[in-house]
């Protein structure tokens, strides 16, 4: 099956927000009352019941006045984050055609996956327990829909299809903008953990943390740590143990007390 | 053989004892089950994902207090003593249970004592990240990047000794459990592991 | 729009200024992606703020509000300083050439002709110089000092870049960029195309701007062309029908109101129909009896007729120089001249100026009548004093008001058919989505039934004016509810003796022989059927004119005056983007903005004007026949360009109790209040995912600003200005530059609508604020650009 991949082209992005409106119907989730944090943000943050948030980071490259404008959700990892640390199975999988997708029914709701996922991206509900992110529309996709923010999207920003042709139109984007004179334009993929299924093109591509997007990401260390070496030792330590005590026991057997 | 009784735990000492186990026993499989899919048929056994997940942590927090009861109690006869630092030395001969140079023990011998530090200290540590996981949405990113590798690490030392702990208790000093169950040792059980100790009481 | 939303995509330039597509079009804006994601289009914004569209411009350059004339004006000097206009086009299709009479003149800040006592223009000096037959005298070459191109030249010299950069606020250097890449499309193979919106319109000189644009545009040769066009984006979703069918000041079709001195239809025609200014002047508008004598038989049919001409009679007629624009309604309803307001769909305590004001007089009225979706302010008004107590803590109480108010629920776009008419002029019908909740009816329904009960009334018991409603042709199947499918097919025309609908326009008749509702949607529902239910999406021209989609007025015809985009000969300026093409016998690709088959020869391009020709000189507009940059009623600096007329000396600017103005001392801060993608007018925040999207109204304030006055990020602020406050968290930023003008540094602050006292999310209502001054050829309020204080709490 061919993995699928949305482009976010982040130099057509108005920040309209109808990628947000689409995803919360589709989703049935609800709106809830905005908190203001004096940008034109709809929350500060993503939400347990809110997975593709428009951030708005106002600030001057170059003495020139930007306001950058990128949509923040899953990323849909090749190698996630929140898979390697996802300790319930079947809470996480990674579908045929490179969707990371949850399911809920299995979430025991131990937020590992916030802390293995290098964007930030899974939110723990503290009514549910059970974590929620953006899904791709997995069910949308296994019917042949393209995801509903990107059915929404007016500029065609937003753009769907098999990962291997969105990478190719996202290279010839870039390469496009560097010839018009965005020097720095370049693609945004996430070499770091295998290739993200969230392709972004981006305008200064040398300064993704000022698009809100972490700067060469891959699964964190301690995640790393955590389950190869440490995973390693663990198992040596039990399983060593047990077979250290059972040749202990038969070669040298029990201390007997002395009789008096 | 005699048939003379040397108490060697009170009654309060096994109880906080054996709940400190019963409490240590559930975080540890439930923890293991996180740890490992291999394990998952614990948490399954233990209740199922969700329950284990919500009784992990409280199981902890038990632990922990129960453990910082024994601390109170046992933390100052647990310090290691210049014999002890000689038995450490020789402890491979104990291991093989060669007499020869092994000092004579206290109350607990060189091993139980770091045992217990080494509990106390591994428990110190998984209640700190301990903490930070079982709230990850109100904990900076930091903490629980740190805490995901500190609670794993944390209890490996704390089963690894336990493992110890348990086979020496159970096999290798025939008399240990009956001493946690019942509360009292032979004379001949006390001279022979604890002879520093029961020359004290005698 | 002159030509229309897909077109956009044709452009080499779009110049955004007056406007914000990104928030308030984000799905029109779509094409102005595509022509920078395929023709390697350059957008240019000026704007007071650095907004969503501004993000992806190319060029942003910032401007003081109420500056643009002078702005457009500086252009029109460079491009003629700098020789950069499309010089064929300027001779061939403008009014360039024509002589002006002697005693035109502009001096300190007045054209000739002022009365300083009556304060208005007699405009006899402003028209062209004609000869015996009643043609203007033209001088080819350009070179008399007479003609409109010399007194152009003339009236813009003043206009240089550092003279604009110190009116704007901007630097000279920023101004000569946008200049050069706006001006790169005065070539042959290159065009440009203007989308402007509310940011154009309101101000107190907004005709004018419009004027300065279209005159710009001309210039560089960029009307009729694709890719080119003066383009206003409408803000509601069938604004551009409402305004088609004579929402205001027109009858439909863009007719005009009879007046008082036009007491007989001869008169009437005598006074519009217009005669031809030039011997190649095809003057389309002569047929003006057709369209008006239709107009008539469709309101009256068999009791219209020849003898009483077509019962003109009944239509009502306004003062000679009465004013019918919202703030003189508004006014005369404050001075008790009013009993009765019937509104459907709007909202004037929120969305009309100076809402202190707008409360008083709606407390004046004896009944109200409220067609609406939901519970609005201007329905709720009598009891603003406890809804909005911060601001109308002086307001009447509830006891002391006798209006009489009728909430009428009505069904929304969803719960009916009919048709939306877009900016790009397509008339596209729509069937409903579902069947209005409850006791709501649509708005055909309401009129019909209160039309009926009235005329039962009359017909009953008499009265004085009674025939107008008598004569009225009501012959729907369903009279109570008139198929709005049978309204669209009285629109659109048909022949009263066969039954048969007209074609197009062209068939109307002066004689009584046609009836027809609105001349310029004839064709729109022809015998052929529904025109504007087609959705065809063949694009024969490769030029995305898709003239099989819905209907376009006029006569599916995609771009306005698209025979300019060709010369002489007919032949197309840029042979790459060519909408029509002369084969020798016909016209072929979009509806020729021509005789289909006339020559290229026969006719002057522009054949809706008596001239011939586009009007780089108008003198059809009330302040002057050339724009002239003035300033906002409200201004922090006297005009620089001449101190003693510093704004409109036109505008219409009302001078009750209720209208105070503000002074610079007491308020020194530019204001301007704007919409925002989240929100649709008033009307989105009784709507859960809009105002979940955007719950917090805000001020937007200067950052340099803010630390003067030691504000944060949130701090709540208090605006004030003469007329009323609006309080709430300040959102502090550099997106809003400071200005350098005349030497002062000008801050301006940054104030959405979109709130106010009922609803799901609410916040203050910025009208509090805006002050009762108007556009005197348009009506429309001053809300870009006025005066306010602005204070931490």
């Amino acid at each position: 099956m061919q993995t699928v991949a949305k482009l976010i082209d982040t130099t057509l992005c108005i920040g309209c927000k109808a990628c947000e409106v689409a995803c919360q119907e589709w989703n049935d989730q609800e709106f809830t009352m905005g908190v203001f944090n004096n940008t034109y943000q709809t929350m500060p943050d993503l939400a347990p019941n809110f997975w593709n948030l428009i951030k708005f980071n106002e600030l001057e490259i170059d003495g020139a006045q930007s306001w950058l404008m990128a949509k923040y959700q899953c990323m849909h990892c090749a190698d996630a984050g929140c898979i390697a640390a996802c300790p319930a199975p079947g809470a996480i999988m990674r579908l045929p055609n490179g969707i990371v997708d949850f399911a809920q029914d299995h979430c025991i709701g131990c937020g590992y996956c916030i802390t293995g996922c290098p964007f930030d991206v899974p939110r723990l509900c503290a009514k549910t327990k059970k974590v929620y992110k953006c899904s791709l529309c997995s069910d949308r996709v296994a019917v042949g829909l393209e995801p509903s923010c990107i059915k929404a999207c007016p500029t065609s920003c937003l753009t769907f299809g098999s990962r291997d042709d969105l990478k190719f139109a996202a290279d010839k984007r870039a390469a496009d903008l560097r010839k018009s004179g965005f020097q720095q334009a370049g693609v945004y993929d996430g070499p770091g953990v295998g290739g993200t299924n969230v392709i972004y093109v981006l305008k200064h591509a040398d300064r993704p943390t000022d698009y809100g997007l972490p700067k060469n990401p891959s699964i964190p260390w301690t995640v790393q740590l955590w389950k190869g070496p440490v995973k390693l030792l663990g198992n040596l330590v039990f399983v060593g143990g047990l077979l250290a005590a059972f040749v202990h026991f038969i070669r040298v057997g029990p201390k007997e007390s002395h009789d008096e | 053989m005699s048939s003379a009784r040397v108490t060697r735990f009170s009654s309060a000492e096994r109880l906080t004892h054996w709940l400190t186990a019963i409490s240590f026993l559930y975080a540890g499989l439930s923890g293991l089950a996180i740890w490992s899919r291999r394990m998952w048929w614990a948490a399954i056994a233990l209740g199922g994902g969700e329950t284990v997940r919500a009784w992990h942590p409280i199981a902890g927090v038990v632990f922990a207090l129960l453990l910082a009861t024994m601390f109170r109690r046992w933390s100052a006869q647990m310090r290691l003593d210049a014999d002890d630092k000689r038995w450490l030395a020789v402890s491979h001969k104990y291991a093989v249970h060669q007499e020869g140079g092994v000092p004579e023990s206290g109350r607990f011998n060189a091993g139980q004592k770091m045992l217990f530090w080494l509990q106390s200290s591994s428990a110190i540590l998984l209640f700190a990240s301990g903490a930070v996981l079982w709230f990850p949405e109100l904990m900076p990113r930091t903490l629980r990047l740190a805490a995901i590798l500190i609670h794993p690490i944390a209890s490996v030392a704390s089963i690894g000794g336990i493992i110890v702990h348990i086979y020496m208790s159970t096999l290798v000093v025939p008399g240990a459990l009956r001493a946690m169950l019942r509360g009292w040792v032979t004379p001949a059980w006390a001279a022979s592991h604890h002879a520093k100790w029961f020359r004290e009481i005698k | 729009m002159t030509n229309g939303w897909t077109d956009v995509a044709n452009a080499d330039v779009v110049l955004v200024m007056g406007g914000n597509p990104a928030e308030n079009h984000p799905v029109g804006f779509r094409f102005v992606m595509e022509a920078r994601r395929k023709r390697n289009a350059k957008l240019v914004v000026i704007d007071p703020r650095f907004n969503r569209t501004s993000a992806v411009a190319d060029l942003y350059v910032p401007m003081r509000a109420g500056t643009d004339i002078a702005f457009l004006g500086g252009i029109i000097h460079y491009t003629l300083e700098k020789k950069l206009f499309h010089d064929e086009y300027v001779k061939l299709h403008t009014n360039a050439a024509f002589l002006i009479k002697d005693g035109f003149d502009f001096a300190e800040g007045y054209f000739s002709g002022w009365n300083a006592e009556k304060k208005n223009y007699d405009r006899a000096s402003w028209q062209y110089d004609l000869d015996a037959q009643g043609h203007a005298k033209v001088d080819p070459t350009l070179e008399n000092p007479r003609c409109v191109f010399q007194l152009m030249k003339k009236h813009y010299a003043r206009y240089t870049p550092q003279a604009v950069a110190n009116i704007v606020g901007c630097t000279a250097e920023e101004f000569e960029s946008a200049a050069a890449i706006i001006c790169s499309t005065g070539k042959p193979d290159r065009s440009g195309t203007i989308l402007y919106a509310l940011g154009w319109t309101q101000h107190s000189h907004s005709v004018q701007l419009i004027h300065t644009a279209a005159m710009m545009q001309l210039l560089l040769g960029n009307i009729g062309r694709p890719g080119g066009g003066v383009n206003a984006q409408r803000g509601h979703s069938n604004i551009q029908g409402s305004t088609d069918m004579g929402s205001w000041n027109n009858l439909p079709g863009y007719l005009k109101i009879p007046r008082a001195n036009h007491a007989t239809l001869d008169d009437w025609l005598k006074a519009y129909t217009p005669k031809a200014l030039r011997p190649n002047s095809m003057n389309y508008w002569k047929n003006t009896p057709a369209f008006m004598t239709s107009l008539l038989k469709a309101y009256y049919g068999k009791s219209a007729s020849k003898q009483n001409g077509f019962a003109y009679e009944n239509l009502p007629k306004a003062g000679e120089t009465e004013n019918y624009g919202w703030g003189s309604f508004f006014d005369q309803m404050h001075k008790g001249a009013i009993d009765g307001f019937i509104s459907f769909g709007m909202n004037p305590v929120a969305n009309g100026p100076n809402t202190p004001k707008m409360l008083e007089a709606l407390a004046k009225l004896k009944w109200m009548v409220m067609v609406e979706n939901f519970e609005t302010e201007t329905a709720t008004f009598w009891d603003a004093k406890k809804l909005g107590d911060k601001y109308y803590s002086t307001y009447k109480d509830p006891k002391q008001i006798d209006t009489e108010v009728f909430l009428l629920p009505a069904a929304c776009f969803a719960e009916k058919d009919g048709t939306f008419v877009n900016s790009s002029r397509w008339l596209q019908w729509k069937r409903a989505a579902l069947p209005p909740p409850g006791d709501a009816k649509p708005d055909q329904e309401i009129i019909a039934r209160i039309f009926l009960r009235v005329r039962e009334l009359y017909e009953k018991e008499g009265g004085r004016g009674a025939r107008p409603l008598l004569d009225m042709t009501w012959d729907y199947t369903n009279p109570i509810s008139p198929s709005l499918e049978e309204v669209a097919r009285e629109s659109n025309g048909r022949d009263v003796n066969t039954g048969k609908q007209v074609a197009g326009f062209g068939e109307l008749r002066d004689d009584g022989s046609t009836a027809c509702g609105c001349w310029i949607y004839s064709g729109s529902w022809t015998e052929a059927g529904n025109m504007m239910a087609r959705r065809g999406q063949e694009d024969p021209t490769g030029l995305g004119l898709f003239p099989g989609y819905s209907w376009s007025w006029p006569a599916n015809r995609r771009i306005l005056y698209n025979r300019a985009s060709a010369d002489a000969e007919g032949k197309g300026f840029d042979p790459a983007r060519t909408p029509i093409r002369w084969d020798g016998t016909r016209w072929s690709g979009d509806v020729a903005d021509y005789k289909g088959d006339a020559k290229p020869t026969d006719f002057g391009a522009f054949i809706m004007l008596p001239e011939g020709v586009a009007k780089l000189f108008a003198a059809d507009l009330l302040e002057g026949p050339f724009p002239e940059h003035y300033e906002p009623v409200e201004s922090p600096v006297a005009n620089p360009l001449h101190k003693s007329v510093s704004s409109n000396p036109m505008a219409t600017v009302f001078k009750g109790p209720l209208d105070p103005l503000g002074d610079v001392k007491e308020f020194p801060y530019v204001a301007i209040t704007y919409r925002l993608t989240e929100h649709f007018h008033y009307w989105t925040k009784h709507v859960a995912s809009s105002a979940g999207l955007q719950s917090n109204f805000f001020v937007e304030v200067p950052a340099q600003l803010a630390k003067e006055k030691g504000i944060k990020g949130g701090d709540l602020v208090r605006v004030r200005s003469a007329r009323g406050s609006v309080e709430g968290p300040a959102l502090v930023t550099k997106r809003i530059r400071p200005l350098k003008v005349e030497g002062k540094t000008i801050y301006q602050v940054g104030i959405p609508i979109h709130w106010g006292f009922i609803g799901r999310t609410r916040g203050p209502l910025v009208n509090n604020l805006t002050p009762s001054a108007y556009d005197p050829n348009s009506g429309t309020p001053e809300y870009k650009g006025f005066l306010v204080s602005l204070e931490k709490l």
